[in-house]
């Protein structure tokens, strides 16, 4: 199970006079793969910073499967899994070293670790490189590496930040199938993308977020409604004006 | 623990990934002690390694040799002196000569005449080179002066009949001085100086490569997705304690080495080892400690990678420069020895010497061992606190 519900959940960051989040209320139900879309600066990122608990202050209020995140995480730390925007890994360590770092200090240890480390590896198809430095990898198997650092600790809730920003068709398509596979699996996927079309293609239910608010939530198809797709409701709906 | 672990495997790993860093660490301190001991051991010898030349002129021959031979010997030689006083002061001024005296004509006859009563002393001349030492002019000064009384007794005695050869007053012929230094082996030496001195300020350069790798971690999200991981930001610095300690110890291993092997194979003096190795092992902990504390607390201030060389680099710098390592403090005037006080360097610098001169016990290195863990533990508050005020790791 990984239903999470966002209630009224507000951020300002420390000197800012404007809010990051204001008042966000989303329901994301267990399994499937939920679009979560926006112009930049909307708030996205903040969003799934706050949800995986890299920021703190925000008011309102987390819940997943009933009680507070903070407290279901307390308990089981790998219940949530983030696969950030960055190539969120050591650059100079190899790729081996990177997931047995990451799974180590998610208290993996032993067997459990090097079961964790090839199942992990096998999803994102980087055993063939895993003695090489990440820094040497090219964008598409780094985006692997840093999918495959997000899974070592089997979450139950994944959130994916622009998992597929500059990498090419095919190592796209690869990632796109495996999250794909993941929901299949029963795992609930928080997908942000600028792309539409790849929202359009695996999101069951997307979220429109711009300065800091929900502009319109629910089933995909609920949302595109009469129009021609995503992309036009979302112009709609955020304006053509340039965001930076 | 296995948490800890595997942050120390991973520290310990970007380490040794970087080998021109991890070698400036033990490279840059080891030079130092090298040069540095070289180049101040006249400054830490009772007498300079090369002798002082020094001339007199006088009309009166024998009493130029009476001059020349008593002031001749402990650091100071005798050369043939210039023609004139003229000349004298051209030579003095071109430095080839650094000291001449000159004796005035009626000199022998002016000590007979008593002092008092309007009567002036005889005025001799010391004609000094300007880059002379202050302490070595002051020696020579006062053995010009012991000379001049020498001679003014025994001419005196003379006077009342009493015959008596003036080279017999000699002061160094009075009594027979020895100097014994109290509470250690001997006198510092220049490599007891530098040993410690630039293994201090090694040791506090661990602040490059721990605010490096955690400016990297910052920027490229590592951290915050480590953070996303649950692991504490206290594990994530305590994570970083370990690895550095370990370079600390090793650096100081390292330098003692350098003390004992490398500085007297390029000629200069071999470090004389500490009685008490557990205190001297205190000692390093302690200021390791700090040393590591201030790289966080860097490391965690610093956005960018430029800051921290800044803030580490200079700050390290002033350190060194106001706590005695880059000059010792014992040459510097009062004031800046009291400002000297300051230092965490001053402190660790004290530690060593307590140890390593000194010979003394833990009451010894108490004092500069409980304010380098004092500190330590607020630099590290400091760090957490900076961490805490800013609450975010990765902007949006």
């Amino acid at each position: 199970m990984g239903t999470l519900n966002v209630e009224g959940l507000s951020f300002r960051y420390p000197g800012s006079s404007d809010a990051a989040l204001q008042d966000v209320t989303l329901a994301i139900p267990d399994g499937g793969i939920f679009g979560l879309l926006g112009p930049n600066g909307a708030g996205k990122t903040t969003l799934i910073s706050i949800l995986a608990g890299q920021l703190q202050g925000a008011t309102g209020l987390v819940t997943a499967n009933g009680e507070s995140l903070a407290a279901l995480r307390g308990r089981r730390p790998g219940f949530l899994g983030i696969v950030p925007q960055e190539h969120a890994f050591y650059s100079m360590l190899t790729c081996a070293e990177n997931l047995r770092f990451f799974g180590g200090v998610q208290g993996l240890a032993g067997a459990r670790l090097k079961e964790r480390e090839g199942a992990a590896a096998a999803f994102a198809r980087i055993e063939s490189v895993l003695a090489r430095r990440a820094g040497r990898l090219s964008g598409g198997l780094k985006r692997r590496l840093n999918l495959a650092i997000g899974l070592l600790g089997e979450p139950q809730i994944l959130l994916l930040d622009e998992p597929t920003v500059g990498v090419d068709p095919q190592s796209r398509a690869f990632l796109l199938d495996s999250i794909r596979s993941l929901a299949g699996k029963g795992r609930t996927i928080v997908y942000t993308s600028h792309y539409m079309e790849e929202v359009e293609a695996i999101c069951d239910r997307v979220a429109i977020i711009d300065c800091g608010r929900v502009l319109v939530s629910g089933a995909l198809s609920e949302v595109i409604g009469g129009g021609s797709g995503l992309e036009e409701i979302f112009m709609q709906l955020t304006h053509r004006s340039l965001r930076d | 623990m296995r948490r800890l672990l595997a942050l120390w495997e991973k520290e310990c790993l970007a380490l040794s990934r970087d080998l021109l860093g991890l070698a400036v660490l033990f490279l840059m301190p080891a030079a130092f002690i090298v040069i540095m001991s070289l180049a101040l051991s006249d400054a830490f010898k009772g007498s300079p390694a090369r002798e002082i030349e020094f001339a007199v002129i006088a009309t009166d021959s024998a009493l130029a040799d009476r001059f020349a031979k008593n002031l001749a010997g402990e650091g100071f030689r005798v050369v043939p002196g210039p023609a004139s006083e003229d000349e004298a002061r051209n030579s003095v001024r071109l430095a080839k000569h650094k000291l001449v005296l000159v004796v005035p004509r009626d000199f022998q006859q002016a000590m007979v005449a008593p002092l008092g009563g309007g009567n002036a002393p005889p005025e001799l001349t010391l004609l000094a080179d300007p880059a002379l030492p202050p302490v070595q002019l002051l020696a020579f000064r006062q053995r010009v002066l012991g000379v001049a009384l020498a001679l003014r007794v025994s001419a005196m005695m003379r006077g009342a009949g009493i015959a008596v050869d003036a080279d017999a007053l000699d002061l160094r012929r009075a009594a027979a001085l020895r100097v014994e230094t109290v509470g250690g082996t001997g006198r510092p030496s220049s490599v007891q100086q530098n040993v410690p001195a630039w293994l201090i300020f090694g040791m506090f350069f661990v602040v490059m490569p721990i605010s490096s790798l955690f400016i990297v971690e910052r920027r490229d999200g590592t951290l915050a997705r480590l953070v996303s991981m649950r692991v504490p930001f206290s594990l994530l610095l305590l994570g970083k304690v370990g690895p550095y300690f370990a370079v600390n110890l090793a650096q100081a291993a390292l330098m003692l080495l350098a003390g004992r092997v490398l500085v007297p194979w390029f000629g200069g003096e071999t470090l004389a080892l500490p009685g008490r190795w557990d205190l001297l092992a205190a000692v390093t902990a302690c200021t390791s400690f700090a040393a590591i504390s201030w790289g966080l607390l860097v490391a965690v201030c610093s956005r960018t990678l430029e800051q921290a060389t800044v803030i580490g680099g200079v700050g390290n710098l002033l350190a060194a420069a106001v706590g005695g390592i880059m000059v010792p403090r014992f040459v510097m005037p009062e004031a800046m020895q009291r400002v000297a006080e300051v230092s965490p360097m001053a402190w660790a610098l004290d530690g060593f010497h307590a140890v390593m001169l000194r010979q003394g016990g833990a009451a010894d290195i108490a004092l500069p061992c409980i304010k380098l863990v004092a500190l330590a533990l607020v630099l590290l508050a400091a760090a957490l606190w900076v961490h805490h005020r800013r609450r975010v790791l990765s902007p949006a």
